[in-house]
């Protein structure tokens, strides 16, 4: 089970266009496909997890992520702001790089968890951040995560 | 989508929040997003409470009768089947053109239904 497996170009944006967490957060949600309802309460759940506490995990990086009955099999986006936005981030830095994870409450394959064990693993990688600023192209993300994954 | 039956749906989803929180994803909720689980958990309870006592009462009772038998009351419907109990449901309610814009429940297990592609 790599990363990689999980990926698809369409959802990954290397120019998200929102300036605060929750427009970030609808983007991201957008590159799922789901119809707009779906979209609306997934929406609920992932600010529900951060009125928790940030997924910022510092670094300039974000994993937002929950389970809802709205999808039916775990989905994972990647989404890249430039400039930064502030997402209440552990460290109190601008976030850049947006992993979405999403699964459903009862997922037959149980990756969610190791899904998420193996972003926050990739994203402390200490060029990682670095790797991810310099990507051009949804091909070259994933040829990263690929990389990493040897 | 029928309000009632969004309600159902996002106490569902906080409850498989909260048992994720109390059981397998606590480790990495603390060691890699400094989460405080024990203080979510809180958080999480006065919500899923909070958003009880806002269903109507036939829909709340049925809500509370269909929970003493099952830990998920509402279940998705995928490719006709009740995601709760496995059986199939009346074709004229899996292809139903509305939908989710009224509550539906399995004629088999009783859960509430959402019915998803």
């Amino acid at each position: 089970m790599e990363l990689r497996e999980f990926f698809t170009e369409d959802a990954i944006k290397l120019d998200l266009q929102g300036s605060g967490k929750d427009e970030i957060l609808k983007e991201l949600i957008g590159l799922l496909g789901l119809d707009e309802k779906s979209q609306g309460i997934l929406f609920k759940m992932l600010k529900r997890r951060e009125n928790l506490g940030s997924t910022g995990i510092g670094k300039g990086i974000a994993i937002p992520h929950c389970r809802s009955l709205v999808v039916n099999r775990l989905r994972v986006a990647f989404g890249r702001k430039t400039e930064g936005v502030d997402f209440k981030a552990i460290d109190d830095s601008p976030v850049q790089y947006f992993f979405l994870i999403v699964a459903p409450p009862l997922e037959v394959s149980n990756q969610y968890l190791p899904v998420l064990g193996k972003i926050a693993g990739f994203v402390k990688e200490p060029d990682v951040a670095g790797r991810l600023a310099q990507v051009q192209t949804p091909k070259e993300f994933l040829a990263l995560l690929e990389e990493k994954a040897a | 989508m029928h309000p009632q039956l969004e309600t159902l749906l996002e106490i569902q989803d906080l409850k498989t929040q909260r048992r994720e929180l109390e059981q397998a994803e606590r480790e990495v909720q603390e060691s890699v997003f400094g989460l405080s689980v024990d203080d979510a958990i809180t958080t999480l309870d006065a919500k899923i409470v909070e958003m009880e006592e806002s269903l109507p009462p036939q829909v709340l009772n049925r809500y509370r009768r269909v929970g003493t038998k099952h830990p998920r009351v509402v279940v998705p419907v995928i490719r006709g089947t009740c995601y709760g109990c496995f059986v199939q449901v009346p074709t004229a309610l899996a292809s139903d053109a509305d939908r989710n814009e009224e509550i539906r429940s399995c004629q088999n297990c009783g859960r509430f239904l959402y019915l998803i592609d």
